[in-house]
């Protein structure tokens, strides 16, 4: 009998104009979803790469230079020195091997690699920067391309397949059940199918599991194209692993959408009645919710100022500066290239340079702590609020399945921070030593390697709003059957 | 095979049906009459379990409608009013569904064919959309669903009104080959003339009760339109 129900409806479906119409629009906001989340996937991608070659081919031609100077000592004799800042090109030892210069001058790129899924849920990740230069100098110029102040609307992303998910593709749904059973009704043909021996519950699943396959089979193969057409590679488990949450999320949250249509028209209302109590559910559930909790979000918990960053730097450098005594010396630590050869300050200089850079570091850390305890207080609090709405839990989920969720990002600024500490001790303990960096140094630095978070992690955060979307789904199920029992066929 | 028990249905504090006593055997075609709200429709959506009895049994061979619905409609054929089909979809479409519906999956397209054809539908309009169709026509699709789920008892509401008379006619003729096949037809139904011509039996009914019951062999056209009137005053 279900079968013979889904198969007239979907020939039903087939058959009006409404269907190809949502399907075509469906196929354009997807086609277009997958483009921008392409071009956001790669243009990071371009960028990281480009920047990390530019930095790379500086290091090699400072490489180049230690080796030639290596091999005129060979020939002529003489001892490997430490090039000074006030070096003459072509003179003396060259600036590759001042560890100072090398670590401020050039740096590494920390990259935070992109999941087969970032095109699908671009998130946050056009404002959260996926690669960052580490140097010596401060944590200050390692984020300072970076927005760290969320915008306020921090959960309405960009135009992605995850926002065409979460905001459309409950209009499609809802434009193609909301007169489930009162079309039927205010067209009479109810009345003859229930004159048969079906059941309106076996009639309601029936035309749901028509509409559902037909939007979700739409859906997985357009969402599966995608994926394609960015290029992902899917001969990688954890890319499958991801798709299939991504899958089980969409299918969770469409069906929500399915359920709340049955149980507006369980009530047998009219077609009309039940199209605008549906767009108003939709209104409050997918717009002013997630927008009130958002707003919450960043009322209570602020992210500090910009400005106040800036302003601590600056206090730390004044400070700093202030300690270097007279104007002589204020004039040199601006001007450390003007320094005469030879001269004993130059060395002190730059090792005062060093401690300045060390303390304005020391007077950002509580502002960093602060950003990041915030950002954490924003975090929980969306995490805490998500039930309240079905979208804010398949933003959460989509981000996390995709790889672009803040906890992944905070967990890899975590490690950028880390490796900058690194690459500041290589450097910065050769540079005040005044140890000479040699050729075969170069193949030694300090290289970033992304550690990606253990599966037990990702699926821990998934399992909130996952397990909140199939609560909720259940109990969408259950509520209409009561009132099912008491729906009128018949006008009286 | 259709059968009213005390049956009683009110809604609120208004009774519709105040304790319906009614027998339809096989053959017999019980013809319904009485002012609009005198309840025959709810009788109806009664047998058919639309509405739920305040009291009493609409049995359906035997079977409570209430207790068994999906039993009980295998048995039933529903023509209200207006037939109503899916204007998107052919006499044909429409009917194979609804047999199916039924429960009957065995039929062949010649056999669908052949339903239609019995009743009367012309062939070039059997492949036609429905909402190209007369109510006339629709009212035929309606006879050939009751054909094809070989329904034995039909339970139709007002099914000829507002048809022209060579149509309502040509149902009356179907309703006839039906009642010679054995089904028991309850007819909710204005028309005095079609009830005297085609019915066995007449129930006259008047603010849910059944006033009076008569043969249609032991009645003239005449004293059935007196009697009918006498009632109504």
């Amino acid at each position: 009998m279900y079968r013979l129900i889904v198969s007239h409806e979907t020939r039903l479906l087939a058959r009006t104009g409404a269907l190809w119409a949502i399907l075509l629009l469906l196929v354009f906001a997807i086609g277009f979803a997958a483009l921008a989340g392409g071009r956001s996937v790669t243009r990071q991608a371009k960028g990281a790469a480009d920047a990390a070659a530019f930095e790379d081919g500086v290091r090699a031609r400072m490489q180049a230079d230690t080796e030639a100077y290596a091999a005129r000592l060979a020939a002529s004799g003489g001892t490997y020195e430490f090039a000074t800042v006030d070096h003459v090109p072509g003179r003396g030892p060259p600036q590759g091997t001042n560890a100072g210069v090398v670590g401020a001058e050039t740096a590494a790129y920390v990259v935070l690699p992109p999941t087969g899924l970032a095109a699908l849920s671009i998130g946050q990740s056009d404002i959260q920067l996926r690669y960052l230069p580490a140097s010596m100098g401060t944590t200050l110029d390692m984020v300072k391309n970076l927005e760290i102040e969320n915008p306020v609307n921090l959960r309405t992303g960009p135009f992605d397949i995850a926002f065409v998910v979460i905001f459309l593709l409950p209009i499609f749904i809802l434009a193609l059940t909301y007169d489930l059973l009162s079309s039927e009704k205010e067209r009479g043909t109810l009345a003859m199918i229930l004159a048969h021996p079906v059941s309106l519950r076996e009639l309601l699943a029936s035309k749901i599991v028509a509409r559902a396959s037909v939007m979700l089979a739409v859906v997985m193969g357009l969402g599966l194209l995608a994926l394609l057409g960015v290029g992902t590679q899917l001969d990688q488990v954890e890319t499958w692993l991801r798709f299939g949450l991504w899958l089980l999320a969409t299918l969770l949250y469409s069906l929500f959408w399915f359920l709340l249509a049955v149980l507006v028209n369980v009530h047998g209302r009219s077609s009309a009645t039940n199209g605008i109590m549906l767009a108003g559910t939709w209104l409050i559930l997918v717009v002013i919710v997630p927008t009130l909790v958002s707003l919450l979000a960043t009322t209570l918990y602020p992210a500090p100022s910009r400005m106040d960053l800036i302003v601590a730097a600056r206090e730390a450098q004044t400070a700093g500066e202030k300690g270097m005594g007279d104007a002589l010396d204020r004039f040199y630590a601006e001007h450390l290239d003007q320094l005469p050869a030879g001269d004993q300050r130059a060395m002190d200089f730059l090792t005062l340079s060093q401690a300045n850079a060390a303390s304005i570091e020391k007077a950002l850390l509580p502002l960093y702590q602060q950003f990041r305890e915030q950002a954490l207080h924003q975090e929980a609090l969306v995490q805490r609020f998500q039930y309240l709405s079905p979208a804010i839990m398949m933003q959460l989920a989509l981000n996390e399945a995709s790889g672009t969720s803040t906890a992944r990002y905070q967990d890899f600024l975590d490690q950028a921070y880390r490796f900058r500490g690194e690459w500041n001790d290589y450097f910065a303990s050769r540079f005040l030593a005044r140890s000479p960096l040699r050729p075969e140094d170069y193949d030694r630095f300090p290289r970033f390697e992304y550690v990606p978070e253990p599966a037990a992690a990702v699926m821990a955060r998934l399992a909130g709003p996952l397990a909140g979307l199939l609560l909720l789904c259940i109990g969408m199920a259950l509520l209409p059957l009561r009132q099912l029992r008491r729906y009128q066929v018949a006008a009286r | 095979m259709l059968e009213a028990i005390e049956l009683k249905k009110s809604y609120g504090s208004h009774e519709a049906l105040k304790g319906l006593n009614l027998r339809v055997g096989a053959g017999d075609i019980y013809c319904l009459l009485g002012a609009n709200g005198a309840g025959k429709t709810t009788t109806i959506n009664l047998f058919l379990n639309f509405v739920t009895p305040t009291s009493g049994e609409a049995r359906v061979n035997g079977i409570d409608a209430n207790a068994d619905p999906l039993q009980t409609k295998r048995y039933l054929a529903y023509i209200p009013e207006q037939v109503m089909l899916y204007g998107n979809l052919s006499g044909l479409e429409n009917l194979e569904y609804f047999a199916r519906l039924g429960g009957h999956d065995g039929y062949s397209a010649d056999d669908y064919r052949g339903f239609l054809q019995r009743v009367g539908l012309q062939e070039d309009a059997a492949a036609r959309r429905v909402k190209t169709y007369s109510k006339g026509m629709r009212q035929k699709v309606g006879v050939a669903i009751a054909l094809a789920k070989q329904a034995r008892a039909l339970l139709l509401d007002e099914p000829t009104s507002g048809l022209d008379p060579k149509a309502s006619n040509e149902f009356s003729e179907l309703l006839l080959q039906l009642k010679g096949e054995g089904a028991a037809i309850l007819m909710a139904t204005h028309d005095l003339f079609r009830a005297k011509e085609t019915g066995t039996r007449i129930g006259i009914m008047r603010s849910g009760r059944l006033v009076q019951e008569l043969s249609t062999d032991e009645v003239s056209h005449a004293d059935l339109e007196r009697i009918y009137l006498e009632h109504m005053r």
